[in-house]
């Protein structure tokens, strides 16, 4: 039968989905590289070029030399099988361990369940047994790479200089007896925003042996604001708890709560779960976005408006003033109009759902601005049903950062000693003029850290710690529950925890290994073990041993957590606050704002060097390995610049010269620029391989805590920035794969005949005689759904907020190399899931007018309010895989149970697979990532003998279940095979003489679906009834990408539904319907 | 001009292919026999650190196989054990059995230090292929099918090929070693030695309905209802004579246990 290959052209007119403003306007940078799927794969660089030929000769004399090699050690090599000598307890070679325990986050906890190997941690999930466990974000999933990075500390340094475990023991009992001596006058103590009751418990302990010491908290990006209000309105004793499951309204002034800035309070599947519906009827929340550029919560909002942060307060005032609060309403007639008729629909709503609405506030403001959303909150009856109270933990009273910097420059501090995992020295405003106050008062720094970064080797002492993996410790989650921090592994290189060296403080431990004199038992206790324990007896009420070991296998203390409680709230402590609320100036051309954010990178700088993180595309502007100003399409456009042009931000008399990038959504006049980047020699990923460092640092632009600096001034230079920019990489050449629908749509009776063109596709024609559809009498040939498990998989758009963390997670699990920022400049990335981010506008044009030209001039405006929609998108499993009947060696072959499977050994790098795949989800390996540097990958085995070969370290985190590939292999998304075949193999260990060979309903998960915190990802058994994915795959949103093509995926997506406000203004073209979508 | 080529070149092309064509035959079959795992890796038989013998305490002592593997039914791995468990019988303190040998220096010294005994690896399978003992183990294939007769080998060798195409000739025909899951141990097995009674009243004890067992005896549908174990038996010696056959037990349990081996890339190569 012959078959039209012709593509449906793509509709001109309605909305339009895009990925970068190149793409929307067809300019020719977009079209060079459409259709290639190896861009820049196969060409030598104009370097390369002139070297080859001696390059060849090298090779080829190395490669004779080899061969004599070769044939001498053409003999059998012997290997070993070493046993433990003594049993080691629950080991099982060859099977995982799965111990619980916790992530320590600023001012909470991610509850953590840890899988390892004969002792080797490999990967991290979710804790959901724990009351606020569940997917987690990519920091949490990638933070195990962490603990074997070759480049973090190792040794303690002095001055910078290489020291021992004794030397930092002498210096540090001198400090202890000088304490003594002096009752702590001159000690001064940092710590982060840490919820450790150990921790605080021996900071009290402290202050009782050495009263004279002082306490100070220091985050990079702290909620100081929130807190101060907070506490002023309802004492210090208590603390807030954010119900999102119960918000039908939610409403955020620049707080990215489903991304970048956590709130205190439920998991966000709380949220995710009112986000999405399957069946016609019934209600969904609905979340309002005000917000200077793009974050993932923005893209989740039902409305968003881009708003200059500097306009925030205002917003938060005529809310305030609009809900009745009289000392607003001088500051919200500043409003300009447009923000008040945008706000007033949305302030009914938030009104006509009180009790279940609720506002948030970023934590970049100050306290006015947090006063004005604790009024706002109050007036909504926020309090008590969307907001509860709960008491804190006893937390040691500490002082803030200015107040330590004030103690310093007086003099008055002699020793300092650094817990916080910020690093002082790098993100402290002003912290030039620290680090001189320090050296100039002769104060004897300490520093405790994981990285060797600018505290650390300014420090008089610097301590590497521990990784939490590698040392007992605690914390609380958001309402109070007891969390225990249990290390899996002893410390690699002898680091020591935030608690080890409190009790090194008190004088009750060494630090360093432990050594034990000969003849001597090792004691087997742990100081900072029997601190927690004893943290532990003081929760549960004395030291239970069944309570401790149910609550080590659970990862907390069931029923720990605080309960609500009804607090009298002191709401004229507001109106003091709220005094001092200033408008700022209204961002201007001649006067932009510049706004610090964090970095979907390394957050506040302390994970610049997880190299999982720095190649996990941002969320909003698909960077990789760097930071930039985002700017506004307006502001970019009139200073005429060009993608990655350096552009020089004045601002307060500091300047900074960085490279730009054009971002759809973003404010005009004014930039945003991540924070983090610019640590210089940290090693090869935080700092390349020249140390100069990676990206541009934003802190030293603010002198005091704010982060919206205001009357900036831009000056564009020349030079051109390499990007490493994966948005316009393995595209789908411009096809609308994306769907979405508002809830009103799809209550609407008609709603799946009016969908897409799946109902008017001719019938399947297959690209093979193979095996497609279910086995029946017509199709003898199709899937044996009776006698095997048939894998497949949905991904609901409704929920996927985009946060990368599924990729984190697919690399952790499946020994996904890292290619560095040259070769994803090459478009080389390796990740399995790449997540496709779209910008969409449903009017587009002079005067909106629909036109069936090609080319789109979208004006500023409409690039500034441009929607923002996620896709993941890995190996779709397709039953009629087209890149199955390319392959000439037969690699890839499908299995009994509809996987699309890949054997790496039979592979020989023909990609003839990936060049016929219609999604583009295929990899190819054009070096080995896994065994060398990466900044040595074109020496091959040439490259200098002591980089040659990755580090051993880096071995122990890969997964043993997982082949690790080599060059010239492709490779693509498996559905985690080796979960599956581990999953079937348990059940026939049960099985044995029965018949019974279906593994129990959605017991096995993939690493993708575990990770994802808004639970976007199902993943299941087509053929057992009872599977949540049959229920979603029989759901009227069920969509599969590219249906007309006939590849049969297994994976396929749930269309976005969004629940718009009929009266905001805009509203009809959110989720509009293009008529001729497909 | 006189002849440029002598006489004997006319004939020579054609020696020539014969002799390459000989060659030819000769290499291939060569390489065909000594570069394949059934020549490369059968009998390689390494000298081991420690002189234990298969044959004394899995042959002559009886002990069972996972006595030492203990783990070999729930793991992928079959564990080499620890000192712990052969200090169960010989250690100083415990049983005490010959614990001055000079045999057992080597395990003695590994307990001081605490340094493991380096077993040379005999069975090696390549780091891309995922072998998984207990999977076998639980469903009807012994030791012996991939080991041989460990029982009678002083120092252990290589008995089988474990070559690709070996695997797959038992995963493509399952029911040629398939055995009764009390047996998988017992490395003296012979279907012969079975009690046809006996095992077809387990498998009816198991809840196999009598027409199943009878239809996958006679390979075809019956005519008739069969009634209980004597029909059973009657049926079988017809087909496979007086003594219990391999292809007996083996069709018998793949049908009744859904014996369903992987043939796909997946099972094995992740």
């Amino acid at each position: 039968m012959k078959r039209n290959w012709q593509h449906p052209a793509e509709p001109r007119t309605g909305k339009r989905y895009w990925r970068s403003t190149a793409e929307l306007e067809q300019r020719s940078e977009f079209l060079n590289k459409v259709g290639i799927e190896f861009p820049g794969g196969d060409t030598l660089n104009e370097e390369e070029r002139e070297n080859s030929r001696r390059e060849f000769l090298k090779v080829m004399g190395a490669a004779t030399g080899l061969m004599g090699l070769g044939l001498a050690s053409c003999r059998r090599p012997v290997f070993n099988i070493l046993p433990y000598t003594d049993h080691v307890e629950w080991v099982i070679p060859g099977k995982p361990l799965l111990y619980a325990t916790a992530m320590p986050r600023p001012g909470g906890v991610t509850p953590l369940v840890v899988t390892t190997y004969e002792g080797r941690p490999t990967h991290v999930q979710g804790n959901t047994l724990h009351p606020f466990g569940g997917g987690i974000d990519s920091f949490a999933q990638a933070s195990v790479l962490d603990l074997y990075d070759p480049e973090r500390s190792k040794k303690p340094l002095a001055q910078s200089e290489e020291s021992d475990w004794e030397r930092a023991n002498v210096i540090l009992k001198k400090v202890v007896a000088e304490a003594k001596k002096e009752q702590g006058k001159g000690l001064a103590i940092v710590v982060g925003d840490s919820t450790s009751p150990t921790l605080h418990r021996l900071l009290g302990e402290i202050r009782k042996a050495y009263p004279q010491t002082s306490l100070y908290t220091y985050e990079a990006l702290s909620h100081a604001g929130g807190k101060t209000v907070h506490s002023a309105l309802v004492g210090p004793k208590l603390k807030p708890v954010v119900r999102l499951g119960r918000a039908k309204r939610i409403l955020t002034l620049d707080c990215d709560f489903l991304g970048l800035e956590p709130v205190a309070g439920d998991h966000i599947k709380e949220f995710s779960k009112h986000r999405s519906k399957d069946a016609p009827g019934g209600e969904m929340n609905r979340l309002y976005s005000l917000e200077n550029r793009y974050t993932v919560t923005g893209g989740m909002a039902d409305h968003r408006k881009p708003l200059a942060a500097s306009l925030i307060p205002v917003a938060a005032a005529v809310i305030a003033a609009e809900l009745g609060e009289a000392s607003a309403q001088a500051l919200a007639k500043e409003a300009p109009g447009s923000l008040r008729d945008w706000l007033k629909p949305a302030i009914k709503d938030l009104k006509e759902n009180s009790g279940s609405s609720l506002v948030l506030a970023g934590s970049r403001y100050g306290k006015e601005v947090h006063a004005l959303v604790a009024a706002i909150n109050h007036a909504l009856g926020a309090f008590g049903s969307t907001i509860e109270w709960v008491a804190a933990g006893q937390e040691a009273e500490t002082q803030s950062f200015q107040a330590l910097q004030t103690a310093v420059a007086a003099g008055q501090v002699k020793t300092l000693v650094s817990l916080t995992p910020s690093d002082l020295l790098f993100d402290l405003p002003n912290a030039g003029d620290f680090g001189k106050a320090i050296r100039d008062k002769k104060v004897a720094f300490i520093h405790l850290g994981h990285n060797v970064n600018l505290s650390a080797r300014k420090a008089a002492l610097h301590l590497p710690s521990a990784h939490y993996l590698e040392a007992w410790g605690d914390a609380l989650a958001a309402d109070g529950t007891y969390s225990i921090v249990q290390p899996m592994i002893q410390p690699l290189y002898d680091g020591v925890s935030e608690i080890e060296l409190l009790l090194a403080l008190l004088g009750q431990k060494a630090l360093g290994p432990v050594t034990v004199a000969e003849g001597e038992e090792a004691t087997k206790t742990d100081a900072a073990y029997d601190a927690v324990r004893a943290t532990f007896g003081a929760v549960v009420g004395g030291m239970k041993e069944n309570v401790w070991n149910v609550s080590l296998r659970d990862g907390f203390v069931k029923g720990s957590a605080g309960q609500a409680t009804s607090v009298a709230f002191n709401v004229g402590a507001l109106s003091g606050m709220l005094a001092d609320v200033k408008a700022a100036p209204v961002p201007s051309a001649s006067a932009l704002e510049v706004v610090l954010v964090p970095s979907s990178h390394a957050w506040d700088g302390r994970y610049i060097a997880n190299a999982w993180l720095q190649e996990a595309p941002d969320p909003v502007t698909k960077l990789t390995w760097d930071n930039a100003a985002w700017l506004g399409s307006k502001t970019f456009r009139d200073l005429k610049l060009k993608e990655g042009q350096m552009i020089t931000v004045t601002v307060n008399g500091s300047e900074l010269t960085l490279p730009a990038i054009e971002a759809p959504g973003h404010v005009t006049n004014s930039i945003s620029i991540p924070v983090g980047y610019g640590q210089k020699e940290l090693g090869f990923v935080g700092s390349d391989s020249d140390g100069k460092g990676r990206g541009f640092d934003a802190y030293p632009l603010r002198k005091s805590d704010s982060f919206v600096l205001t009357g900036a001034t831009v000056t564009v230079t020349e030079e051109i920035y390499p990007f490493a920019i994966t948005q316009e990489q393995n595209t789908m050449e411009g096809r609308a794969v994306y769907r979405e629908a508002t809830l009103t749509d799809f209550n609407k009776p008609d709603y799946t005949s009016q969908t897409g063109m799946d109902s008017h596709i001719p019938e399947n024609i297959s690209f093979y005689k193979g095996q497609v559809g279910r086995k029946s009498e017509k199709n003898p040939s199709g899937f044996d759904y009776e006698k095997e498990h048939q894998w497949g998989m949905t991904i609901d758009l409704s929920k996927c907020i985009g946060c990368t963390a599924c990729i984190v997670a697919c690399q952790s699990e499946n020994n996904i190399p890292v290619v560095g920022k040259d070769q994803v400049r090459k478009g080389r990335v390796m990740q399995w899931i790449r997540m496709d981010r779209y910008f969409a506008m449903s009017k587009w044009g002079e005067n909106d007018a629909p036109s069936d030209d090609v080319h789109i001039d979208p004006t500023p405006e409409q690039l500034e309010n441009a929607e923002m929609v996620m896709q993941p998108l890995a190996c779709q499993q397709c039953e009629s895989a087209p890149c199955e009947t390319v392959c000439p060696v037969n690699a890839t072959v499908h299995t009994e149970d509809g996987l699309n499977a890949m054997a790496y050994n039979r592979c020989i790098g023909t990609r003839y697979c990936a060049n016929n795949c219609p999604y583009t989800a295929r990899r190819f390996n054009w070096f080995d990532y896994n065994k060398r540097p990466l900044d040595e990958l074109y020496w091959g085995p040439l490259s200098t003998p002591e980089k040659t070969g990755v580090r051993e370290s880096m071995k122990l985190q890969k997964n043993p279940n997982v082949t690790v590939r080599m060059r010239g292999v492709i490779e693509k998304c498996t559905y985690c095979v080796q979960r599956l075949e581990a999953a079937k193999i348990q059940q026939k260990q049960k099985q044995r003489d029965s018949k019974d060979f279906r593994i129990p309903t959605d017991t096995v998960k993939v690493a993708c679906q575990q990770a994802c915190a808004m639970e976007a990802i199902e993943f299941g058994d087509l053929a057992d009834e009872k599977s949540n994915l049959n229920k979603l795959k029989a759901s009227p949103r069920n969509y599969e990408v590219l249906k007309y093509i006939g590849t049969r995926p297994r994976t396929s997506y749930l269309v976005r539904l969004r629940n718009p406000n009929p009266e905001m203004p805009g509203a009809e073209n959110i989720a509009a319907w293009s008529a001729k979508q497909i | 001009m006189g002849n440029f080529f002598p006489r004997w070149t006319n004939w020579f092309p054609l020696k020539l292919a014969i002799a390459l064509a000989f060659i030819g035959a000769g290499v291939s079959v060569g390489i065909a026999y000594y570069f394949t795992p059934k020549y490369t890796r059968v009998g390689y038989e390494p000298t081991q650190p420690v002189p234990f013998s298969h044959k004394l305490h899995a042959g002559e002592l009886g002990m069972d196989c996972r006595y030492c593997h203990s783990f070999v039914e729930v793991s992928g791995h079959a564990n080499v054990p620890t000192n712990q468990t052969c200090f169960n019988c010989h250690g100083p303190g415990k049983g005490n059995i010959k614990s001055a040998s000079p045999k057992l220096e080597k395990v003695l010294t590994a307990h001081e230090t605490g340094e493991p005994i380096p077993w040379v690896k005999l069975h090696k399978s390549p780091d891309y292929a995922y072998f998984n003992h207990s999977v076998h183990i639980n469903r009807g294939v012994s030791c012996a099918s991939c080991h041989g007769k460990i029982n009678e080998m002083e120092v252990v060798y290589h008995d089988q090929p474990l070559s690709m195409g070996w695997c797959l000739d038992c995963h493509r025909n399952p029911e040629n070693n398939l055995r009764p899951l009390d047996q998988i141990t017992n490395l003296n097995y012979k279907p012969s030695d079975l009690d046809r009674a006996g095992f077809y009243k387990d498998l009816l004890a198991n809840g196999v309905p009598v027409k199943e067992v009878a239809e996958v005896i006679s390979g075809k549908p019956l005519d008739f209802e069969p009634k209980g174990v004597d029909d059973l038996l009657a049926l079988a010696e017809r087909k496979y004579g007086k003594q219990v056959s391999q292809l007996e037990v083996g069709t018998q349990l793949k049908q009744h246990w859904q014996i369903q081996p992987p043939e796909s890339c997946a099972a094995c190569h992740r």
